[in-house]
């Protein structure tokens, strides 16, 4: 028998996921044309067994471009705080200076009826919701990165509570070398 | 990300090769370039993956935009060569399962 399982976003405040003891830090301005660049200098140092081609590179660029565009309104004024440990595991804590995430229960809504679609394929409907798309949504705006992250980060991801800051992590089979 | 236009294909299907990295950059307007071929009429489109070295949530956006376009003009697009981390992003995100997915070599032209 089948069963439908669907992830969500969480709030913890107090999750062991923002503990970044013995964690680097870095700070950006709020760039957007320099989004990809700034991933890739995170990880210029990262096992490579942790890549997975370009997989860790796409899903690190997604979080700082929801904490740039979507936190930070690409104001280059904002800074964005990010620590990452990249040792056995890939573990990063991104926070911006936006108001949080104030949509994030209705997110889950929608990704509960999303997944439910698609459950029950019903095409049509999983077409229909397969962006996400809120207030802050632009046209342009893909509407799935946190879809692919609830999947691609299978350690957790964790919002503070006042949502502005996100806790991920990414085990490996193996860990690094 | 470059676009190359391959033609027609012998079942009818205008065919179109993309490489590099389709991302939050060059994504919109990969998918306003395509959604603009639907209407004019052009209702079957083929994607080559092969060369696709990069996808991120923008250019996954952009193929929810062509598809539905595609759906809502009676249109159908397919997709061949996909592979790599761009296959694993979509995947994640559930939308190759709405995806008309060819095997790599199959067709002749």
């Amino acid at each position: 028998m089948r069963h439908l399982i669907v992830r969500k976003l969480i709030v913890d405040d107090r999750n062991e996921l923002f503990d970044a003891q013995g964690m680097r830090y870095v700070e950006f301005p709020s760039d957007y044309a320099r989004i990809r660049e700034y991933a890739v200098a995170i990880l210029e140092d990262c096992p490579s067994v942790f890549h997975e081609g370009n997989l860790l590179e796409q899903q690190l660029s997604e979080i700082i471009k929801n904490g740039i565009k979507h936190g930070n309104r690409s104001d280059p004024s904002k800074r964005l705080r990010l620590w990452y440990d990249l040792r056995k595991r890939v573990r990063v804590i991104v926070e911006d200076e936006g108001e949080g995430f104030r949509d994030l229960d209705v997110w889950n809504d929608f990704y509960t009826r999303r997944q439910t679609a698609l459950f029950n394929e019903d095409f049509d409907a999983f077409l229909d919701l397969a962006s996400y798309r809120g207030p802050s949504s632009g046209p342009e705006d893909g509407g799935n990165s946190l879809i692919a992250a609830l999947e691609y980060w299978n350690g957790g991801m964790i919002y503070n509570a006042k949502r502005n800051k996100v806790g991920v992590v990414r085990w490996f089979a193996g860990g690094s070398d | 990300m470059d676009t190359k236009e391959l033609g027609r294909s012998v079942d009818g299907f205008e065919e179109c090769s993309l490489s590099g990295d389709c991302d939050l950059y060059s994504a919109p307007a990969f998918a306003s370039e395509m959604i603009a071929r639907l209407e004019r009429g052009q209702r079957k489109l083929r994607f080559i993956l092969r060369d696709l070295r990069y996808l991120d949530s923008t250019g996954v956006g952009a193929i929810i935009r062509i598809l539905q376009t595609a759906r809502r003009l009676g249109g159908e697009i397919r997709f061949r060569g996909l592979g790599g981390s761009p296959r694993k992003v979509l995947e994640m995100s559930n939308i190759i399962s709405i995806m008309i997915v060819e095997d790599g070599e199959r067709a002749a032209k």
